[in-house]
């Protein structure tokens, strides 16, 4: 793990910890509704100030807290065209899953690659502590998987060139 | 699998059981495909015995003006039972026909599988005239002109002055081409390429860069190969408009590659195949990558799921009081 890595995923991983502090509440709005209620902003008495975590330019966590759910929205890192397709391809394979992720929201927060809405029933649900280290298990592995790939690439790109090449002798 | 084979397996099929000496004679209608918008029938359309294959393909206009036709017969005409068939007699909605009696076939064993073998390959041969053509002008010109042993780097000569040269162009796939430029001490093929994909476009560009460095790198025997996005090459420019979509892929074939009459097949062999070739890895690359997101996505479900929080059996099961001590249950 790289110098700024840990700082990094040990922030992310406090402020998640603080924010992760949920109760079930009714709309204020609508009778008998009971929603997440960051997803429509409705009542800002209830909204908590958003966090910024960033590592770099191209690697940031937003967290958007409020009274019955959180929104984690992450954004990955893609330092060339190869990465970015890889981080879109990737992304998409798990938006298209989401319903397997339980927390995870099908479109992401714009400016970000992915998100995840994490609600009151969610930590009924699952366990806090689990949940924190799934989304910082998650950070990690996705960088990891993203780079393993562009190696892959550029070795079989190598591969297959060398030996249609060899052919000609 | 990792090469493309040029010969087409299932015509290789068909006559390896046709010529055997225990065939049965059914009556066949297969129609089969191959790359680059290729279609073949296999057809008995009068006697069992005797067999039709048909070839269509997309270009055979321009095969046939730089000499298909002419190479067809030179490799299937000594054949006493073999017509070839073409233009106005051949099958309608095809390029050309080869006509077998198999009955009247009185070759040997290993006679058999040569002819096999080269039915097999019909494909190539007919894109082979173009390539030969070329090789021949090559011949010719660098008996003119000499190359220069000490200009290795080919700066300067003949062959960058030598424009006039005729350029040999193939609309093998409509938008796509190939052109074939012979010059005194090489023959340069250029492949234009089109990728409706973004991602197959971004993707091609590392493929050609592993081409480009190959021969840098460790193969030193291959021929050269220069790829360029968007610009038309120097040696087309004449007859190539600009689209600012193509991309162009050069490979630059040296003597060694033309000097011999087996090195000569073996270069068109997998010249011809090179966008096949070319294209079908970049799709395996991405079939391999959503494999690895499908394995990932599973490992990452895995993970969530251990953050579930588990809900006792025997707890629930038991008897559930309040605190004071009273039970839900009426008794």
């Amino acid at each position: 793990m790289s110098q700024s890595l840990k700082p990094y995923l040990t922030a992310v991983r406090h402020s998640l910890n603080s924010s992760l502090c949920l109760q079930d509440f009714s709309s204020q709005l609508v009778e008998r509704h009971n929603y997440p209620e960051i997803e429509n902003k409705r009542s800002p008495e209830i909204l908590l100030n958003p966090l910024h975590i960033s590592r770099n330019a191209s690697e940031r966590v937003l967290i958007e807290p409020s009274i019955n759910s959180v929104r984690v929205s992450i954004k990955i890192k893609q330092s060339d065209e190869i990465e970015e397709i890889l981080v879109d391809k990737f992304t998409r394979f798990l938006t298209k899953r989401a319903e397997n992720f339980l927390i995870l929201r099908r479109v992401p927060v714009e400016g970000y690659d992915i998100s995840f809405l994490l609600t009151n029933y969610h930590q009924e649900l699952m366990m806090k502590q689990k949940l924190v280290d799934f989304i910082i298990e998650f950070m990690e592995d996705v960088d990891k998987e993203i780079s393993e790939m562009k190696l892959f690439l550029n070795a079989r790109a190598r591969f297959v060139a060398e030996s249609y090449l060899n052919m000609f002798d | 699998m990792l090469q493309l084979e040029p010969q087409n397996l299932l015509i290789e099929e068909t006559f390896a059981s046709a010529l055997s000496p225990n065939y049965e004679f059914p009556s066949l209608d297969r129609i089969l495909t191959d790359f680059d918008f290729t279609t073949y029938r296999i057809s008995t359309p009068e006697d069992k015995g005797k067999i039709l294959l048909s070839i269509g393909i997309k270009c055979w206009s321009d095969l046939a003006k730089y000499g298909s036709l002419e190479l067809l017969k030179e490799k299937y005409g000594h054949y006493s039972f073999i017509q070839i068939l073409s233009e106005g007699s051949c099958e309608p909605g095809y390029d050309v026909s080869l006509y077998i009696d198999i009955n009247n076939c009185t070759l040997n064993n290993i006679e058999k599988a040569e002819l096999v073998c080269q039915l097999s390959l019909l494909k190539r041969n007919c894109f082979a005239a173009p390539f030969l053509k070329a090789f021949k002008r090559y011949e010719v010109l660098s008996r003119e002109n000499p190359a220069d042993p000490n200009n290795i780097y080919g700066e300067d000569s003949v062959a960058a002055t030598n424009n006039n040269e005729e350029v040999l162009k193939l609309d093998y796939r409509g938008e796509e081409s190939i052109f074939i430029k012979p010059s005194n001490d090489r023959v340069t093929v250029i492949f234009s390429t089109v990728f409706n994909d973004e991602t197959d476009k971004i993707f091609s560009k590392i493929f050609l860069q592993e081409f480009s460095d190959a021969r840098k790198r460790s193969i030193q025997k291959a021929p050269q190969v220069i790829n360029s996005h968007k610009d038309v090459p120097l040696e087309i420019q004449h007859i190539e408009k600009p689209t600012g979509e193509k991309t162009y892929i050069t490979f630059v074939l040296f003597p060694r590659h033309l000097n011999t009459e087996d090195a000569k097949w073996n270069t068109i062999t997998h010249i011809q195949m090179f966008r096949s070739y070319f294209h079908y890895h970049i799709k395996i690359v991405k079939c391999y990558l959503h494999q690895r997101m499908r394995y990932r996505v599973q490992s990452f479900t895995k993970i969530l799921n251990r953050a579930k929080r588990e809900v006792d059996e025997a707890e629930l099961r038991s008897e559930r009081k309040t605190a004071s001590g009273r039970r839900f249950e009426v008794r």
